[in-house]
């Protein structure tokens, strides 16, 4: 016997094609637990979209008030021209004195009126 | 007769005071050529120092200037005194107007040369003393220093300090340009004993006894004038109130001519 014989391809016949026709055409027909499948799922939706609804209300609820004018959310450039303004202010204020020569010691003042009294004092 | 009384007493008043400042102008102009010298204590507490009191061989340098002191100064005979075991007569020096510190001189009775001196601030405070301790036998010689007269520097600190109110009896006698490094001008203003230092500089100085300062516009920036010496506190700063600029172009050209009061 030959490993390629016919009778290996051919479907076992344990069922019949009248047993299949009925099985599909039960398959088909609405039964009990069809009937109420799309209500429940309406059901399930309209209570899901209910949810998010009032998750979304305590999530604005909680968020900070609303500013007057639009932020986006790239910083703006006048604000780092303000900051850099500052900078620049702050630092001016600081290194100024310094820049500023100091004020001598009295001592100065009393040499040059040394020098004027006369030798020997 | 007893009305030309009175007349002849005040010529002889008149009469005396002229002798007692001529008397010490010669004694000064003897000054000038001749000193004493020995042991000497020099005591210094204005500008003030560390350590106040020195020894030294001579009397320091006073840059009398007699006819400002003439001007500015009632010269008065005090008592005979001993100092340092040789009779001295002293002479008191009186500011006639302002608050300028008064001095006492005690001169040689044989030698006619001073033996001490004393400044004192306006309110009796000892500044400055120095008097002989012990004189050696004979007087020395001393070279000739003239001193400037700063004739025509009045003008001049005028011009270049416009509002500047000069102590009373005060007048500019020498100016010269400060230390390369330092920038300014340094004045000197005396009355005829006293001296003040005026300087134009280009940095402030801290305020002190003795010492005021004003900022002012100068043709190159922010200068400072200060004004130093012992006068008190408002007349320093009086002085200064209204300057407001300053010019140092005429200052810095200022030649010193001879002294006047040679």
């Amino acid at each position: 016997m030959s490993q390629f014989e016919p009778d290996m391809f051919e479907p076992q016949r344990d069922v019949s094609d009248a047993e299949l026709d009925a099985l599909f055409a039960q398959a088909r027909e609405p039964n009990e637990a069809d009937a109420g499948a799309a209500e429940r799922f309406l059901v399930g939706h309209r209570a899901r979209l209910t949810q998010l609804q009032a998750i979304q209300a305590q999530a604005v609820a909680a968020s900070p008030a609303r500013p007057l004018w639009a932020t986006p959310n790239k910083p703006a450039t006048w604000i780092a021209a303000a900051l850099a303004s500052a900078a620049v202010i702050a630092g001016v204020g600081v290194l100024r004195p310094a820049l500023m020569p100091a004020d001598l010691p009295a001592s100065a003042a009393y040499a040059v009126y040394q020098d004027a009294l006369g030798e020997g004092w | 007769m007893v009305k030309l009384f009175p007349v002849v007493a005040l010529l002889l008043l008149g009469t005396a005071h002229a002798t007692d400042a001529d008397d010490l102008a010669a004694a000064l102009k003897q000054a000038r050529q001749w000193t004493a010298r020995g042991q000497v204590e020099v005591s210094v507490f204005f500008p003030p120092r560390t350590t106040p009191t020195r020894a030294a061989n001579a009397l320091p340098a006073v840059p009398f200037r007699p006819a400002l002191l003439a001007r500015n100064f009632t010269v008065t005979r005090g008592d005979s005194e001993a100092i340092a075991g040789r009779l001295s007569t002293r002479f008191d020096l009186t500011p006639r107007q302002g608050a300028a510190a008064r001095w006492s001189l005690w001169i040689d009775r044989v030698w006619n040369v001073p033996l001490a001196f004393e400044e004192r601030m306006p309110d009796g405070t000892l500044a400055r003393r120095a008097a002989f301790l012990k004189v050696n036998g004979t007087l020395a010689r001393v070279p000739v220093q003239p001193l400037p007269s700063g004739t025509g520097l009045g003008t001049v600190l005028k011009s270049a300090l416009p509002g500047l109110r000069l102590p009373a009896g005060f007048t500019p006698v020498a100016a010269r340009a400060r230390a390369e490094g330092q920038g300014g001008t340094e004045i000197t203003l005396s009355d005829g004993v006293n001296v003040l230092a005026l300087i134009v500089a280009p940095r402030n100085v801290r305020p002190a006894v003795g010492v005021a300062s004003v900022r002012v516009q100068g043709r190159g920036g922010v200068r400072f004038v200060w004004l130093v010496g012992n006068l008190p506190e408002s007349a320093l700063k009086t002085a200064l109130a209204n300057v407001r600029q300053v010019d140092e172009a005429g200052l810095g050209t200022f030649a010193e001519p001879a002294d006047s009061n040679r």
